[in-house]
């Protein structure tokens, strides 16, 4: 019995995904043993943002088949939204220090970066997607790449023109004393930001498992004929699922906006990032997605810890190179199959 | 595959033309461009700066509508490769001591293997993979310029000599022009060949093309090399002219700037993302430098027309020429737009 | 003679076994129909020899070399060549640079003096009913079978596989796909074809291969195999 155990965890160790996750592990306990336990925080802290993001990724791709490249600029909406809430709310917060908004505030700031990036993709979908789909489908994979790439370039560029190129940050969210766990001090808004992330991507996970409309999206990423022979309404999955993975994105970028403030083009690093995340873990697999996101987001806090900043564009990048290379189909399995591809 | 011109009826003119894969209407044009800084406004040096960005972007964009046009890959990496050959220029000259000229060349070498390293390791790769990898490739070429700063100064730049020991942009102009003509017959050249027709062949139907006899291994690296060669040079003449390099000339923005052109110009066609690339960027930049207070808005042109290309009309401006203005009634005309038509 | 021999031929995808260990023989001028229910695993076998998804185990010999693993181009350089079951040769070359471009790169250097008139001559072998500069993408399925095998054959092949050429063909259509097959058959190339129809298969084949869940239930001379109750079964089921 506990044999069969052993037996089955030394071998899912030896898969491609096990092994991969076990180093992680082993190398984030090696680190925080030699540096401290912040570097465990900050990995936790991007790789919650990263899932967000990377879980909006795979979802386009996996469903629709959009090779998402303006998917940072969701988060960049969601940054931006955000904070052009909050910051009348912390200055009525500053007048009144009583007020309910102290607690409450920065959630209606996250939710509203929700649902600016929910109507931003619901009209992306309406005005991009939604035209190039209905006209043809011949080649979709690199026109809508191509799109989205030109939405990239467009939304980057309207944030310059309307909002100015300026950081558009604030101080933080939550204001109170930083937690302690195990000797390592947590600020409250970074805690918080875990735990949103936490939250939505378990909601997020539930919702796609079990509700009827979750089913509906999986179905439509395996067989878009087969779901409409059942009677699935193709456009309107499609508008839901667009407007999700930008919400994704987009409260991802709200609640990082402690941390990371809004200017044109910070949507660029959580873009480049998600992309590592979705190659490292295959295609629309979302718990894949979500360990990747750690995974990454590790090996962008050890590079930047140990090799210094900047080289975080070069180190992951080469070894997403690699995996490229020797496993073109991610660490756990899916179909980025290449033209040579047994 | 081009009509192969066997044709003893045609006389010499056209035939001359013919292998300098030209239409009457391309000579016209590439004499306009030649005179076209001795027409006022055009001979204000500012102009002409611009003039020039404009023939480095059009000749990019031939060389990167090799890779996406012929073997539907996007190299997103391409200002990366191009970073790479200027680098390796600016480089050879600064510490080497080496000629421009020559260390064009050899930017243009350190491009190709470049170009053949990626090409090798995409090989395995669909379609938008392939792009991220090169993608990837480009931000870790681009991180080492910032980082090796022993080398590069990072992102101060390097001051790098410029190719002509003049202040004046006149010979800088009429190179970039032979560099874009130069570009375009080279490509068109190997896409005539029997070359292309394997590239068209994998990019359509890689089954088909293999169990026709075709080594996709062979022709997909050989194609991404040929056209990081390109970039290479390229490279190198705009680390020569404009005087500074900073890594910045490998961002992702800027390689979206060629796409953008190679694919409003017409993928699969060389000769659209050229001929586009001249009036269109000419007017981004005076939208740029006259509503300077309004910083971003030409790029939002510019994105505006890429979306628009994308979705109403993907076949981009050389498609739209072929269908409705190669064929004109007046036979005149058409010789003048197309021609002598070779017999087949 | 024996063209092509396989041993034990194994194609698995993941847990599933498509081929499972077919062993056969084509000779010299023989005309082998390969039959079996949908999803028997006939494209996966021919698959598995053409190296376009090279098998997990077995062997192939082809004119006497063992070939098992080659990649599809080396396979079309010792003269085997294929149609597909979704024909689809170049979608956006016209009629003639599809066949050009088999010519050219399934021969020989120097071999072919003229590609075009020799692309135009298979086009005129296979009885292409449009003009060889029709766009492929233009044309419909029973047109793009017509233009696939003279793909097929610019390559000047002595092997030659075929993938349900004649389904979906009208009574008409048929008779001219027959004469075509012999007219193939003449030039001394081996074939063998995958088809349903069995008006075709007992006109032409002079030999039946018939493969069920991968496996190899029966082969031998067309009609023996064709009266074999295995065969009856596996069609009709039980
Ligand atoms: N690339 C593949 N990956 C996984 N399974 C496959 C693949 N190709 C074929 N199969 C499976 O192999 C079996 C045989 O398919 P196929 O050879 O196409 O049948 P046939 O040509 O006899 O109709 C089928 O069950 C099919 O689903
Ligand atoms: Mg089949």
């Amino acid at each position: 019995m506990s044999k069969n155990i052993v037996a089955d965890l030394t071998a899912w160790v030896r898969t491609a995904a096990g092994l991969s996750m076990t180093i992680a592990v082993i190398v984030a306990i090696a680190a925080t043993i030699h540096t401290g336990p912040y570097l465990l925080v900050n990995t936790i802290v991007t790789g919650g943002m990263l899932a967000l993001v990377a879980t909006g990724l795979t979802l386009m791709l996996g469903v629709l088949n959009i090779p998402m490249f303006a998917h940072g600029e969701y988060f960049m909406i969601g940054s931006l939204t955000a904070y052009y809430i909050f910051t009348p709310i912390s200055e009525f917060i500053l007048e009144h220090p009583d007020s309910w908004l102290v607690t409450f505030g920065p959630f209606i700031a996250i939710l509203g970066a929700l649902i600016g990036g929910a109507i931003a993709g619901a009209i992306s979908e309406k005005l991009v997607f939604g035209p190039l789909r209905r006209r043809s489908t011949d080649n979709w994979v690199m026109n809508s790449f191509l799109l989205t790439v030109g939405l990239s370039v467009l939304l980057v560029n309207l944030h310059q023109l309307i909002f100015g190129a300026d950081f558009k940050g604030i101080v933080g969210y939550w204001q109170g004393m930083p937690i302690s766990i195990a000797g390592a001090y947590i600020s409250l808004d970074r805690a918080l930001a875990f735990i949103i992330s936490a939250v939505i991507v378990a909601l997020f996970y539930l919702f796609m498992t079990y509700t009827r409309t979750g089913m509906a999206i999986r179905a439509v990423s395996q067989d878009i004929t087969g779901a409409e022979i059942v009677g699935i309404d193709i456009e309107k999955i499609v508008l839901l699922t667009i407007s999700l993975a930008c919400a994704l994105a987009a409260v991802s970028g709200g609640s990082l906006l402690f941390m990371i403030p809004s200017y044109p083009s910070v949507g660029l690093e959580p873009l480049y990032m998600a992309w590592f995340v979705v190659i490292l873990s295959g295609l629309g697999n979302i718990l894949g997605a979500v360990v990747g996101a750690f995974m990454v987001a590790l090996l962008k806090v050890i590079t930047v810890e140990y090799v210094g900043a900047g080289w975080d564009f070069v180190v992951p990048s080469a070894l997403i190179m690699l995996i490229l290379i020797f496993k073109p189909s991610g660490i756990f399995g899916s179909d980025v199959r290449g033209v040579l591809d047994k | 595959m081009e009509p192969t011109t066997n044709d003893l009826n045609m006389n010499l003119f056209d035939r001359v033309l013919d292998r300098l894969c030209l239409t009457p209407i391309g000579l016209a044009g590439l004499i306009l461009l030649l005179i076209l800084p001795f027409i006022p406004p055009f001979n204000q040096e500012y102009m002409l700066r611009w003039l020039i960005y404009c023939g480095f972007v059009a000749a990019m964009s031939v060389g990167f509508d090799l890779t996406a046009g012929y073997i539907n890959i996007v190299n997103f990496g391409y200002m990366a490769v191009a970073g790479t050959g200027g680098y390796t220029s600016a480089l050879l000259v600064i510490n080497a001591g080496l000629s421009p000229w020559i260390a064009m060349l050899a930017g243009g070498v350190s491009s190709a293997i470049l170009g053949l390293i990626i090409g090798m390791i995409s090989l395995r790769l669909r379609g938008i993979f392939a792009a991220c990898l090169s993608w990837f490739f480009g931000l870790a070429v681009m991180g080492l310029a910032i980082k090796m700063v022993w080398l590069t100064r990072g992102p101060l730049g390097l001051r790098t000599p410029r190719l002509f020991e003049t202040e004046s942009n006149f010979p800088f102009y009429f190179l970039i022009i032979i560099l874009v003509y130069l570009t375009y017959l080279v490509c068109k050249w190997v896409v005539r060949s029997k070359m292309g027709l394997a590239f068209q062949a994998i990019a359509q139907n890689m089954e088909a093309a293999r169990t026709s006899g075709i080594d996709p291994v062979f022709y997909r690296v050989f194609n991404f090399t040929m056209s990081c060669a390109i970039a290479g040079v390229l490279g190198g003449f705009y680390a020569h002219f404009y005087g500074i390099l900073t890594p910045d000339m490998m961002h992702t923005s800027k390689t979206v700037e060629i796409l953008a052109v190679a694919y409003i110009g017409g993928r699969g066609s060389l000769w659209g993302g050229a001929v586009v690339a001249f009036p269109f960027i000419f007017l981004m930049e005076i939208v740029r430098s006259t509503l300077s207070h309004l910083p971003g808005l030409n790029l939002v042109i510019y994105a505006l027309v890429l979306i628009l290309v994308m979705i109403y009309y993907p076949g981009g401006f050389s498609y739209f020429y072929d269908t409705h203005i190669r064929q004109p009634k007046n036979r005149a005309l058409r010789y003048f737009l197309n021609g002598r038509e070779a017999k087949v | 003679m024996i063209v092509l021999e396989t041993n034990n031929l194994t194609k698995k995808f993941g847990g599933l076994t498509a081929v499972n260990a077919v062993s056969m023989t084509i000779n010299q001028g023989d005309i082998v129909g390969l039959i079996g229910p949908n999803g028997a695993g006939k494209t996966t076998f021919i698959n598995a020899i053409s190296g376009l998804n090279p098998p997990t185990s077995g062997t192939v010999t082809m004119f006497g070399k063992e070939t098992s693993g080659l990649t599809p181009e080396k396979m079309c350089r010792l003269g085997l060549s294929r149609t597909f079951q979704i024909p689809s040769p170049f979608p956006k070359m016209t009629a003639i640079e599809s066949v050009m471009t088999a010519t050219i790169f399934g021969n020989p250097p120097g071999k072919i003096t003229d590609p075009v008139a020799h692309s135009r001559e298979m086009l005129e072998f296979v009885e292409f009913p449009m003009k060889e500069t029709v766009v492929a993408e233009q044309l419909n399925t029973v047109q793009l079978k017509r233009l696939d095998l003279a793909r097929a054959l610019a390559s000047n092949p002595k092997l030659l596989f075929m993938d349900e050429l004649a389904s979906g063909l009208s009574e008409g259509e048929l008779k001219d796909i027959m004469r075509i097959i012999d007219k193939i058959s003449k030039k001394g190339i081996s074939i063998l074809m995958i088809e349903h129809i069995m008006q075709l298969i007992m006109a032409v084949c002079n030999r039946l291969l018939c493969i069920q869940f991968g496996t190899k239930i029966a082969e031998g001379p067309t009609q023996e195999v064709a009266n074999d109750p295995k065969v009856t079964k596996a069609y009709l089921g039980e």
